[in-house]
């Protein structure tokens, strides 16, 4: 197994569109995590709050993105691991050549799953520099959130990109293909789970409903982590206003999702036939 | 299933593949391929060849019958571990460069890596095997593919088209290389619609035509014995004098002259009795009916019925 993870490593760590990702992913967080609220703090200091860019408030201020325009960029990078297999056909090559399918499926979980842990550090790191930077033009002290807080947002990263990926490479094995899967996936994630979070606040029995919406437990998950709920519903496209669910609910939802949207995947690529 | 199985590579028995209600892609085809031979599997385009390789590569399920591949199902590691496959056109990573997609399919087959110089020094791509794949022309796409296929130094080789968009050049250094590959041991089954490649490459063939197998056998046995052809003047009464003829088995018409059933022996007797009873013979040689003539006969035959 160890030789068909490098395989599948080899895979993405060659494919420019990873890279691409990663790229945009690293630039939205960075530029919506400090950059634009550091230069509204500079420019008028009551619009925006230093201490939440300083190194204690890293996991807060990090994790806001990971709902909305990371949950699409680890979406994409789902789709595009299995999807673009279709379009290059290259599945049936990775089929005859002895590792069953499931196996196959299992190396490219892996490889993804690692990638997204990559996503997730990257945002990390470049938040803990721009947070030092900060606090050094500012001359505010250092004080860094406990180890606990940090694992926990690392991780709540990693399920939130998790459950996405998951959903776009299911959608990418449904559709044989990526452009459908990839409209789909954007589709659901901004217009269908938008509409219904917004009109949840009307009629009750939606309200219920979007508690169970991935997006809905992506946002409850990093509100448990310090992101404030007024934030995160004054974004533009991206904006969420409730409902918010437990933290424990959120992770065991995501969870769910993930562990679903892979079992329906697997069994789809392990049944259908290849052409 | 009657032959010793340790022989047979392949085996199918009723193979069947359908498509919904109207599409019969396979039908009922029994094949068996010999431990070292060249099996040559020929078909009109859309006659079921692809679809039969591929389940026999496990990519699609038969709707009826069964399959043996190496004595194991097809699909199975126990036999995909063994065979090397090249199925219609090469399906490789573009963005990777021809080394790279064969270290990538090497790590999943669990083959050594040292074996991707062979296999490139093999089908003559190590000075290219740097460049990425999209950059590769259709003949070098297709040597790739056959590199591919003979990493794991296979015990059966499936190629399906190998030469196909290869230049008259490249396919008539590929044929004896494809003959080099079924020496010895290994098997080599070769789908292909190229008369010449098959009567060139392989040691048996199997016809197909609308999904079921119309013809087996060697290319001397498919294309029968040698006989003689004749143009003369009346055909009429030539045919007439030659159906009671001593040594002549039979007599049909073949476009503008006759196909005779006899040994080419008997030629200088047949002359000199149609020109005794005034029959001009312009013509009369030995013939042998061509591969292609058999196969469209074949073919046609099995589209009519």
């Amino acid at each position: 197994m160890i030789r068909i993870v490098s395989a599948e490593l080899l895979l993405l760590g060659k494919r420019a569109s990873t890279w691409i990702l990663l790229g945009i992913w690293a630039a939205l967080a960075l530029t919506f995590a400090y950059v634009v609220p550091y230069v509204q703090y500079t420019n008028d200091p009551s619009r925006a709050s230093l201490a939440e860019l300083l190194p204690e408030s890293l996991v807060g201020t990090l994790m806001a993105g990971f709902p909305f325009f990371g949950g699409v960029l680890a979406l994409m990078l789902g789709v595009l691991t299995i999807g673009s297999e279709y379009g290059w056909g290259t599945l049936r090559t990775l089929f005859t050549q002895g590792p069953g399918r499931l196996q196959v499926f299992g190396a490219k979980l892996i490889a993804i799953a690692a990638t997204l842990g990559m996503f997730v550090l990257v945002a990390y790191a470049l938040g803990v520099v721009s947070s030092l930077a900060i606090a050094a033009a500012e001359g505010a002290n250092v004080t860094w959130p406990s180890a606990w807080l940090l694992f926990r947002g690392l991780a709540g990263g990693w399920l939130i990109f998790a459950a996405w990926a998951a959903l776009g490479m299911l959608l990418a094995i449904l559709t044989r293909g990526t452009a459908l899967a990839t409209g789909i996936g954007i589709l659901y994630a901004f217009v269908i789970e938008g509409l219904f979070s917004a009109l949840a606040g009307e009629i009750s029995v939606l309200d219920r409903l979007v508690e169970f919406f991935v997006r809905a437990n992506g946002y409850s998950l990093v509100a448990v982590l310090g992101v404030s709920p007024d934030d995160v519903g004054d974004r533009g496209p991206g904006s969420f206003s409730g409902p918010f669910v437990g933290g424990s609910q959120a992770t065991l939802v995501l969870a769910a999702y993930t562990a679903v949207f892979v079992v329906v995947a697997a069994w789809l690529l392990r049944r259908r036939d290849v052409v | 299933m009657t032959e010793n199985t340790t022989q047979l590579v392949v085996e199918t028995h009723e193979l069947g593949k359908r498509y919904g209600d109207r599409i019969q892609a396979v039908d009922g085809l029994s094949l068996n391929v010999r431990r070292g031979e060249v099996y040559g599997f020929l078909g009109p385009n859309g006659a079921g060849k692809t679809t039969t390789l591929r389940m026999l590569l496990g990519l699609i399920r038969p709707t009826t019958g069964s399959a043996l591949v190496l004595g194991a199902k097809p699909g199975t590691s126990r036999a995909l571990a063994r065979l090397g496959s090249l199925i219609e056109t090469p399906t490789f990573y573009p963005y990777l460069s021809g080394r790279d997609n064969l270290r990538v399919l090497a790590r999943y087959a669990r083959v050594p890596e040292s074996r991707i110089a062979t296999v490139l020094a093999d089908v003559d791509l190590a000075g290219r095997a740097g460049d990425r794949f999209r950059t590769y022309s259709l003949g070098m796409k297709q040597r790739l593919g056959i590199a591919a296929a003979l990493l794991k130094d296979p015990e059966l080789l499936i190629l399906d088209e190998p030469t196909n968009g290869m230049d008259p050049a490249g396919m008539a250094e590929m044929r004896p290389f494809i003959r080099s590959l079924g020496r010895g041991d290994r098997t080599v089954l070769l789908s292909s619609h190229l008369m010449g490649e098959v009567e060139q490459v392989c040691d048996r063939v199997g016809v197909i035509s609308q999904g079921s197998l119309v013809g087996e056998g060697t290319v001397d046995e498919l294309r029968g014995r040698e006989g003689l052809w004749l143009r003369a003047e009346p055909l009429g009464e030539a045919q007439r004098l030659l159906a009671d003829f001593r040594g002549v088995e039979e007599v049909e018409r073949d476009d503008d002259g006759l196909r005779i059933a006899a040994e080419p022996a008997a030629a200088v007797e047949i002359n000199r009795a149609l020109v005794e009873a005034g029959i001009a013979v312009s013509e009369l040689r030995p013939e042998r009916p061509s591969l292609e003539k058999v196969f469209l006969e074949l073919t046609n035959a099995e589209e009519e019925a």
